[in-house]
Order: structure tokens, then sequence, then C-alpha cells
């Protein structure tokens, strides 16, 4: 037996380890008009009986390529040029249709990114997943009912029986999701595949996802490949990983080890340019990783990283190094892993000097925006066909915030809190039902098309989906310069000229000004969202996610460039985010809204430590940490955000809070209780009680 | 302790339509000595052991290697296989006594767990063998002790109760009727962290027992 089938993780097992999947020096090509696209070279790991094994990697770097090419879905034009897949002891690569069914069966189940894309709308959710049973098994309609029903309680879905005659988009994305993993797991499938399956869900609901996949995986001891961009994911569902850039595995060890001890400089990028919870911007940079992942069809000639790599020598461009074994249990794709992990790692030079002192502001300046008492409520259609009774969709509900000029104020809670709500009703996108509205001493309850456009000007917007917000027909420096002209910020024959200065300032170069976004990466995209935000030179910018859809490194790169902004021009931002190590890291003040109103807003490391709402707490600690040195309390809220058409009554959490107090609760709405000046807390639970509570995430040892 | 709990789920299944040439070696490389052979659905279709590929010479027509080789080749394991309703299953909530007495009664080494038709894992002797070992602590260092007792109720109890007077735990505890004597019963008990003689003392003292084997393991 090989070495590799020692590394087993638990000593007392006597069964025999054969993996469950063994993938052997695999290489996928795809077809195109410009010849083969080598998409995934040399790829081998083996993941044995009921073990979690995830791969990890930017977006771009083969991670879905080598699943697929697992399952076999890898389209007309792709195919496996070399290498083995052995699945349970029989090869997969070079079969026939038909065999590959057969043998395959329905051993492996594969689970979506998205939920909604994997279910089929028009059919009700227990008809859908019976006829996984009665297609394989040719089972009884009944039976088969009555075992997805078994199911569906199994993946501890709520009211298991009403749920199965609903349709998909009757239940929320992460029932959804558990809908899915429940018909994976209806063949109990030897092997299941999960492509970034918590992604597209909030942090509190992925925490459960996680939990219930890791507890899935002991029942029914399933080998599971998991497949995320986020170590923290991983950290929680698997013990090995595998980091794979640019169509190979550059390391692989366990994630403890790929942790606390990163040999490829790759792996070691991605450690830096994440925030880690707890770090803020003034004590502490993000390093993004310099360039880009090369693109497959023209692959660097030596190591692919070297590139982008700090320790590059002449080795490195012309020889490939292969994936050899540094320690028992861990090998790296380097030639020189053993130096650059002694040599420790000082920023180079220019990164230094692009690191922006955080701008620091005055905290006894007079707010910049005033909102009081906001309310947005959108009407609903009524229930009924006669009544003349109108429905609120409450989605801000009474809220009241300030902000300082110069300062970052941070907007966290999960979906529907009515956090993009309240952002739209201040740059005048929404209608406010009710409220006052102040900014620089001008009233703006008004539309934006009602604005003035010195008001428009100095309230500006970064939005979240870089793609959908540029349009596809105008280049780069159009989009840009058409804010320059609209806002009359320079003279018109001095507009090419300030675009070229706000392409460099974004690092982007002048060539841009002539490519239109689809011919940019995501990143660049997002560069240029936010080069034409602060194109007028607004007083307050409002960034509505600006890095959710940003791989990390790019994440780091956008942070760093919104500080330098931030730091030149003095610009004042409102920040939402769902990353709350994000947040932390970049913001100053931090509100965190549940369901319409605020719940705690306070300084930013006043909301991460104690005393907490118990809605902060709760996605405190949700929050995936990939740290092994790092204790988290487990605190899982059930359910979802409720409807905001039919809020709770009294504190709108108390359906979901796990410190509830009782009746008072239900029944009267939470009284404000100021901790200091600033940081002030809605809840019923005395403020002494609330500072005897402990830290949620503490360093252990 | 029910066979769901200790058989080996997802086991090496394949298809009827392999050659035996292939499943010879299958079963070498991947050192089983049990193979199902399913169709859609993990259906049970049948089992192929090493007994079942030692081909029956008077299927062959004569002893030419050249007419070994033509036989060999067109043979897949659904052939040669035990058709499965003749294969020995167990469901997989069975106890797993029910499953050692079915292999001891019928003289075999491994059960397939079919659940409604469909194969859901293998219970293997070692699999057994193994909950004996942790039955019995083999693992955890201690002091070993068989004592032997008349085959009342009430006897145990005894026992046990010594051991518990003086605050000591019980790792292991296991019984069986004395070989050769029906009327007594021997019990294997196993204390750690408490020193051979002083278990012997208090072990002694129980009325009507009689301690016949200590060693420190």
């Amino acid at each position: 037996m090989s070495t590799e089938l020692e590394w087993i993780t638990e000593v007392d097992d006597h069964r025999i380890k054969t993996p469950v999947l063994q993938v052997e020096d695999v290489a996928i090509s795809y077809e195109t008009r410009k010849g083969d696209v080598p998409a995934v070279r040399d790829v081998s790991f083996d993941i044995l009986r009921g073990e979690a094994h995830s791969i990890v990697g930017e977006s771009g770097c083969g991670k879905s390529t080598v699943a697929f090419g697992i399952v076999n879905f890898l389209g007309r034009n792709g195919r496996i040029v070399n290498g083995r897949i052995l699945f349970q002891g029989q090869d997969l690569v070079g079969r026939p249709q038909e065999e590959l069914r057969r043998i395959r069966g329905d051993r492996i189940a594969m689970v979506y990114q998205d939920p909604m894309q994997a279910l089929n709308p028009s059919m009700r959710l227990g008809d859908q997943m019976s006829e996984v049973l009665i297609v394989h098994r040719g089972m009884e309609k009944k039976a088969a009912e009555e075992k997805c029903l078994e199911m569906l309680n199994r993946v501890y879905m709520p009211d298991a029986a009403n749920v199965m005659r609903r349709y998909p988009h009757q239940i929320s994305g992460g029932q959804q999701q558990r809908v899915v993993i429940a018909m994976a797991l209806l063949n109990d499938p030897a092997l299941l595949i999960m492509d970034e399956p918590t992604t597209a869900l909030d942090v509190t609901v992925e925490a459960v996802v996680l939990d219930l996949i890791a507890e899935l995986q002991r029942v029914f001891d399933t080998a599971i490949m998991y497949i995320s961009h986020n170590l923290g994911v991983v950290a929680r569902v698997s013990t090995k990983v595998g980091v794979m850039y640019a169509g190979e595995i550059v390391e692989r060890a366990t994630v403890k080890d790929v942790y606390l001890r990163p040999y490829h400089p790759y792996t070691q990028g991605l450690m830096r340019c994440v925030p880690r919870l707890g770090m803020d911007k003034r004590s502490s940079f993000l390093y993004p990783i310099p360039g880009r992942v090369p693109s497959p069809a023209n692959l660097p000639p030596g190591c692919v990283f070297e590139p982008r790599c700090d320790y590059s020598r002449e080795e490195c461009r012309l020889k490939r190094p292969a994936l050899r074994a540094i320690e028992p249990r861990h090998w790296v794709r380097c030639h020189f892993a053993e130096e650059v992990a002694q040599m420790g790692w000082e920023p180079p030079e220019e990164v230094l000097a692009d690191l922006a002192t955080p701008a620091e502001f005055d905290r006894t300046a007079e707010p910049i925006l005033k909102v009081s008492r906001a309310k947005t409520y959108y009407e609903a259609p009524s229930k009924k066909l006669l009544s003349r009774e109108k429905l609120y969709v409450k989605a801000v509900d009474d809220v009241s915030i300030e902000v300082i000029k110069g300062e970052t104020l941070g907007i966290v809670g999960e979906s529907g809190c009515g956090k993009s709500t309240l952002v739209k009703t201040v740059i005048g996108m929404e209608k406010p039902t009710a409220g006052e509205f102040e900014f620089m001493g001008v009233d703006i309850s008004t539309p934006v098309s009602k604005r003035d456009l010195s008001i428009i000007r100095e309230l500006q917007m970064v939005f979240q989906n870089p793609d959908s917000t540029l349009n596809p027909s105008f280049t780069v420096g159009m989009q840009i310069g058409r804010a320059l002209r609209r806002f009359k910020t320079v003279p018109k024959d001095h507009v090419r000229a300030e675009v070229m200065r706000l392409l460099n300032m974004m690092k982007l170069g002048e060539l841009y000004y002539d490519r239109l976004p689809r011919q940019l990466s995501g990143g660049e995209k997002q560069r240029v969202g936010i080069a034409r935000a602060i194109a007028a030179r607004p007083e307050l910018v409002l960034c509505d996610e600006p890095v959710s859809a940003l791989d990390v490194s790019v994440q780091a790169a956008v942070l760093n460039l919104l500080m330098e902004i931030q730091a030149e021009l003095g610009t004042t931002m409102i920040f939402i985010a769902h990353d709350l190590s994000v947040v932390r890291f970049f913001c100053d003040h931090i509100a965190v809204m549940y369901l319409g109103q605020i719940a705690e807003i306070g300084l930013a490391e006043a909301i991460y430590s104690p005393p907490y709402h118990p809605y902060t707490e709760a996605l405190l600690s949700a929050v995936p940490i990939p740290d092994p040195s790092v204790e988290q309390k487990s605190i899982r809220l059930s359910g979802n955000v409720p409807s905001a058409l039919n809020p709770p009554s009294g504190c709108r959490f108390h359906t979901r809070c796990p410190r509830k107090l009782g009746d008072v609760c239900e029944t009267a709405a939470p009284p404000c209780q100021h901790m200091t000046d600033e940081h002030r807390i809605h809840c019923h639970i005395p403020l002494e009680e609330l500072r005897e509570m402990e830290m949620v995430v503490s360093i252990a040892g | 302790m029910l066979v769901r709990d200790y058989m080996t789920k997802h086991p090496l299944m394949v298809q009827p339509t392999m050659s035996i040439v292939d499943a010879q070696r299958f079963m070498g490389e991947n050192n089983i000595r049990h193979l199902p052979i399913v169709g859609d659905g993990k259906r049970l279709l049948g089992l192929v052991t090493r007994q079942t590929l030692l081909v029956d010479p008077g299927r062959l027509g004569s002893l030419d290697v050249w007419e070994i080789t033509r036989c060999l080749a067109g043979l897949t394991v659904q052939d040669v296989m035990v058709k499965a309703e003749h294969v020995i299953i167990v469901e997989q909530n069975a106890t797993i006594e029910e499953a050692a007495r079915i292999m001891v009664e019928k003289k075999i080494g491994c059960l397939l767990v079919v659940d409604d038709g469909v194969v859901t894992g293998v219970i293997t002797e070692i699999d057994l063998l193994a909950r004996l070992m942790e039955m019995m602590a083999a693992r955890v260092p201690g002091v070993r002790v068989t004592v032997r007792q008349p085959n009342v109720s009430g006897e145990l109890a005894k026992l046990v109760g010594a051991i518990a007077a003086q605050g000591w735990g019980i790792r292991a505890l296991g019984g069986t009727p004395t070989p050769k004597d029906p009327s007594k019963w021997d019990v294997v008990v196993k204390v750690s962290n408490v020193p051979k003689d002083e278990i012997v003392a208090a072990l002694r003292k129980v009325d009507g027992q009689e301690v016949v084997d200590v060693r420190e393991v």
C-alpha cells in the first residue's frame, strides 16, 4: 500500500482504507477554435472513505473543472487528456457513457452553488425528490415519499411534511439548499461533490448548513469533495485541503498545517489578503497578491505562480516545479519552499509605498449625514380582492444614524434586513415614508429626480455587481467621462485628462480608456465602478457590498484602494457587507441591522467585544474562521429572517433570539440602552447582564 | 450495537457485465474477498467470492490453453455469481449478535447488508472481532481478571458490587459459560489504574466465587 493510504484520520479504524476517489495526474483540456486550452494539469489527490477533502482557490483556477471531470459533465468540448480517476477502484477515464453510468450509477452525487437552479421550479419539492427514488430504485410512489420525508427530517427541515407540497420558490435559500442536500443523499452516495454549496447563503444560514454537512458526513460515512474559495468554510467541514492555482494543485496538507505553516508563496499570499476577525485598518494592512491568475491558454513556461511571486528566481522562470512532499503529509509545488518558509515575508517596497495610512477623522465634528426615525415602506398588494386595507413591507422602520465627516460606517445584517433599502433611500432611489434626512444641512428626503444637481454630485454609490452596473457597449473612458461632464467637475477639454488621472489612481493605467467592460476582470470592473463614483469628488460614497462578488486577493486590492481614496480625498463612506471580518477591518462605526431596525450601533471595536446584542453575538459566532487556535462559541439561529410584511411584535428578534427573556420581548419594543454615548444596544436584557457576556471569538491557549 | 453502526458502508461493488478476469484483478488489487454485483440503484443481483471465480473445469471443452483463454474471455461475473436469492444477507437493523449467529451457522465470513433489495453495506467477521476487541477494552491498559462464579442470578451483581464498593470503574465486562461445566459462569472484568494485588484481594473476598486468572495487560 502506498504511503498516502496511511494518511488516515481515525487510528482505530480497522477497515481497508481503499480511497473512494483517487485522482492521478489528471489533465483536462477544452477544445476551442484557438486550439486546446489546458484548464487543469497534473492534479492528483485522493479521498478516503468517509473523509472530507476540500479544494480551495480563486475563481478560474479549475476547481469546478476537476469536479466536472469526475462526474463527466465537461461539456462537448472538454475532455480528460491524461491521468486516471479511480472511483471505488474502477477507472472512470475513457469509458463510454453507458458503462460510466453503470459504474458510477448513483454512487456519486453533486450539490451545486445555487440551490434555486438545481431545483425544478415547476414541480413540487416532494415530487422532484421522490422522482429520484422512483427512477433510480424503482420504488413505489408512496414508499418513495415516505423515504423523502424521513430524509428531510434528517436534514432538520422544519415542517418537512408541508415542505414536500411546496414549490421551490416558496421556501428560503437555506431551506432550498437543505432540500438539494437531502436529494443528493437519497441514494446514499459513496462520494458527494459539493461545489460552493454555501456561497450564496447568509453567514447565519451558512453556519447551520456547514454544521449539517459535517454531521451528515459522520452519519452516512460519505466521502465529500468540497469546493470553496473560503478557507474558513473549508476549515469547518474538512480535514484536508488542496490549494489550486491556475489549474494545478500547489499545496496539499491538512487544513491545520496549511493554515499554520503554509509553504507555497501563493498560499501565504492568500492568508495575507484576508482580514482576520478582529483586525482593523489602523493596526494592520492587507497585502493583495499583485497581478492576476494567468489564462490557461497562455501559461508561463516555468512555475505558474512565478509572475506574481515575490521570491521568483531564474529557475522558477525556466523549470516547472513538481508537487513534492516537503514534510510527511504535506505536499507543495515550489522549488524553494523550504527557503521561502524560513525567509519570512517582508512586504516589497513598492507595495508599502502604495499602502495609505487610513484617514483619521475628527470624532467631535458635526455629522455630515443625519438620518432620524427613517421609515421606508413598500406597498404590497392586499391579499383580499375587495379590501381597501393596504399592506406594507416595512423594509426600513425607524432607523436613526449619524455619519461624521471622513469616517466609514459599516452596516451588517442578514439579507432582507433592509441594509440596501436604507442606503437607497439616502441616495434617493427609494422614496422615504417618514423620517428626516439631512445631508450637509440640506434636506434630502426628496427622490433623486427632484434633487439639486449639487446634492446628487455629493452623494455617489458603488454597487455590488460591477457587471450589471456598467453599460456593456460604452468604453471605460466614456463611462467615467460621462459623470465628469454631467457634474461639470472639470472643464470640458480637461475631461480626458481627468479620466486618465482617475484610471491611474485606480491602478488601471491609461490603456484601459478604450476598453469595453467585457474586456475587464471582475476586480477591474469594480475599480471602474469606483472611479465613476468618485469622479464627481463626492462627499459621501455609499458602497453596497462592493467586494462581495470579488476574489479574496482582488478584494484586498479594492479595499486598499477605497482606503487610499478616503485618505486622499477625505471621503465619507457607508459600507455594506455581509463579511464581518471585512467590515471590522474597514469601518470605524458599525450598525447591526435586523429586520429594518438597528439592533446595535457603535464603534467597530465595541461591536466586536461584549456587551453584545444577542443578534450580533449570533452573527459573530457564525463567521467561519480558519485559524485552528481560535475558539468560537457556537450559537445557531433557527429559521429565517421573518417577513417584513408582518414583523414580529415587541422586539423583532424575539422569534429567533437565543437569549429571549420572556413575554416582555414579545410585547414591548426594546429600549435603547446606551453603553457609551456612541454605543447603543436595543435589547430588553439589562446592561449589567449584557456586560457579563463572554467573548464569542477568543484565541485559545 | 446494531449492524448499521458497524458495517462498512459504501462497499466496493461492480456491474454484472464485468469480465471475470477483471473481477479477479479488481478483488486482488483492492484486497477484498467478497464482491457484490449490483444493477441500477445498487439493487443486489449476486455475489462473487474468490471461490465462485474458480471456474469448474467441466465448463471447459478441453484443457487446451487456447480453449481455456477463449472460455475465460467470454465469462462475465453474472455467469458465475451466486444469484441474489441465494446470497445470505442481513438487515441493517439486526443486532450484531444476530449477524454473528448467521455467520457461525452458515460458516461464512461476510454478510451483505441489504435493505429493501438495495446493498447498503457489508459486515465481516473482522468487524465483529473488532467489536469483541473493543468490548473487552483490548487496547486499554489495566488488570484483566477472570472470575468463575455459580451460574445463578445475583452472582454478577455481587462481583460488580465488590468493585463498586472500592470506588473503581469497570472498563470492560464480559461473560461466557464455563467450558465443560454448565453450572458455572466465567466472567472477565477489566479495571484500570488500580494495582493488581488490591484487585485480587478485593475479589477474593466475594463469597462463592473464584479468581481463576489475573493478568496485567
